[in-house]
């Protein structure tokens, strides 16, 4: 499918109809379109295998009790080369799942977070290294800060410590 | 020495109590009861009892000659024992063995039996001399001892099971209370990214823009509370609230929201948790600093320097957020909620807030009690 801006293509896979929303209003405003969104893991199948898709945006507690881990294993077999992010209120419960995706953002967010992870993704996927730097909280699987070059979060570029 | 003589010294005593032989005579009147059997007779019937022996059992002489002595045993005695008791006199081995052996009426009583052979020329065994000690008593006491060791072990059984249920039933207890900290944890977390959802999609719905700065100002205080539940419950212990992780992630949040990157932190947080029942107090209060810092002091445009400090000394926490911007006079500016809100989230930390302005900018300083961890 051709492009017609030069933001990223995300999916957003989220039973909160409102956080899609949310999501949506984020990250539409920030110049990247969201190209379908799915409440679980039957509805992510039947989002077509064919989109160009850089970037998921995973919830954890999917609707029919189904699970992100299973949407991130769809995820990872239908676009290959799509950047799995899990939002989850449960960071710390996950740390060996991370591994089915590449990063995690915790929730509660807020649009500053969610603005510096969508700089640092089209960062990392448009032009790698990235050179922004991840918003705190904001967690890589070893192996994906590997391949981009980074090593996990820095302090951000403005912040001199105990100058 | 033995002579010949010996067996005079007795030759006027009756032949019952063993005329001719001191030694009979011994073994009769003794008050040890005894017996003598003759393993060539069929059955090995005994061929001697003493009066010691009729006195224990109650029988009469004439009732126990030429009978085994297995007529002593009754239903409570050991099979085991009798077995041993019989393999010994097959071997013709002396044993000593502790038997329940019957009276004539009946009454049980335990029997410290010693039976041993008495080989002739042959090297056969000629007679078996018994000697019986009536030991009731003593196995009664160490059957009362083994009882009340058996009853002390079933009570420090009883007593370990319960312990180990009950260790049991606590880490299950424990195990639910975090499942259900963990699931009300994330339950506020999700509610409060709903809240801050909603706050975002009505402030994109409006156009008037005093409206849409209070839904700002309101935002930026539910972002604030979603900082502080992101960092609640991320230490070991979920008692305390990581202040300098919670202050690094705040600034860093409301400086990416506000859009501006030519404001430059100087990092003067030490490392430093607080109890977490005044996460949110402080939290707040420190929000509402920090956002009028970059809405005053950097306001139109102007790019500066903002100091973030935070430090304790024994139970005195000090959190310092300083600006270079142009200063201002807090009892000039009037009331606000927001000036408002930080006085009384000070007075329930059990603190004060001060504030130094001058033309170099402003300083302004919460401190407030906390029992180090």
């Amino acid at each position: 499918m051709v492009r017609d801006h030069a933001g990223l293509q995300i999916v957003v896979i989220e039973d909160e109809a409102l956080i899609v929303m949310d999501l949506e209003l984020i990250i539409e405003a920030e110049g990247h379109r969201m190209v379908a969104d799915a409440p679980s893991v039957p509805a992510l199948h039947a989002i077509d295998p064919d989109l160009d898709v850089d970037v998921a945006f995973v919830d954890l507690h999917l609707a029919d009790d189904t699970s992100g881990f299973e949407a991130a294993d769809h995820i990872r077999r239908t676009w290959p080369d799509a950047v799995i992010v899990f939002v989850t209120a449960n960071p710390r419960m996950l740390l060996p799942e991370i591994a089915r995706g590449d990063a995690v953002v915790p929730k509660p967010f807020s649009t500053g977070m969610i603005e510096a992870v969508l700089a640092f993704l089209h960062d990392a996927t448009k032009q790698p290294p990235p050179r922004v730097t991840p918003p705190n909280g904001f967690r890589m699987r070893p192996g994906y800060a590997a391949r981009l070059g980074h090593h996990g979060p820095a302090a951000p570029r403005h912040v001199r410590r105990n100058g | 020495m033995a002579s010949d003589d010996d067996w005079h010294q007795t030759g006027d005593v009756p032949h019952a109590q063993g005329r001719g032989d001191p030694f009979a005579a011994a073994v009769r009147s003794t008050r040890m009861p005894m017996l003598v059997s003759d393993p060539r007779q069929d059955d090995t019937p005994i061929v001697f009892a003493n009066d010691a022996f009729l006195k224990l059992t109650g029988y009469t002489r004439e009732e126990i000659l030429g009978r085994n002595c297995r007529f002593l045993q009754g239903s409570g005695t050991s099979p085991e024992s009798v077995r041993k008791l019989r393999e010994a006199i097959a071997r013709e081995e002396p044993i000593q063995i502790d038997l329940l052996n019957y009276r004539k009426d009946g009454t049980p009583f335990w029997n410290a039996l010693f039976v041993g052979p008495v080989h002739g020329d042959d090297g056969k065994a000629k007679f078996f001399f018994a000697s019986q000690v009536d030991v009731t008593e003593r196995v009664e006491a160490q059957e009362k001892v083994a009882r009340q060791k058996a009853a002390v072990e079933a009570e420090v059984a009883a007593r370990t099971r319960e312990l180990r249920d009950a260790l049991a039933l606590n880490e299950r207890a424990l195990e639910e209370k975090t499942i259900l900290l963990n699931e009300v944890d994330h339950r506020v977390k999700n509610n409060l990214t709903m809240i801050g959802s909603l706050l975002r999609l009505q402030a994109n719905s409006i156009d008037d823009p005093t409206l849409v700065r209070t839904l700002g100002t309101m935002l930026e205080r539910v972002d604030a509370l979603a900082t502080v539940h992101r960092t609640l419950h991320q230490t070991d212990d979920i008692r305390r609230f990581d202040v300098s992780a919670f202050l690094r992630g705040l600034v860093a949040d409301v400086l990416a929201v506000s859009g501006r990157d030519d404001i430059e932190v100087v990092d003067r947080i030490e490392a430093l948790d607080i109890e977490a029942t005044k996460a949110t107090a402080l939290g707040l209060a420190v929000n509402e600093i920090l956002t009028n810092a970059v809405k005053h002091a950097f306001g139109d445009g102007r790019s500066g320097r903002l100091c973030v400090a935070a430090r304790r000394e024994g139970d005195l926490v000090t959190v310092e957020l300083g600006d270079d911007g142009p200063g201002f006079d807090p009892e000039a500016r009037g009331r606000s909620l927001g000036l408002d809100l930080i006085g009384r989230l000070s007075r329930q930390l059990d603190g004060t807030t001060d504030w130094a302005s001058s033309s170099d900018g402003t300083t302004s300083r919460i401190r407030f009690r906390s029992e180090p961890a």
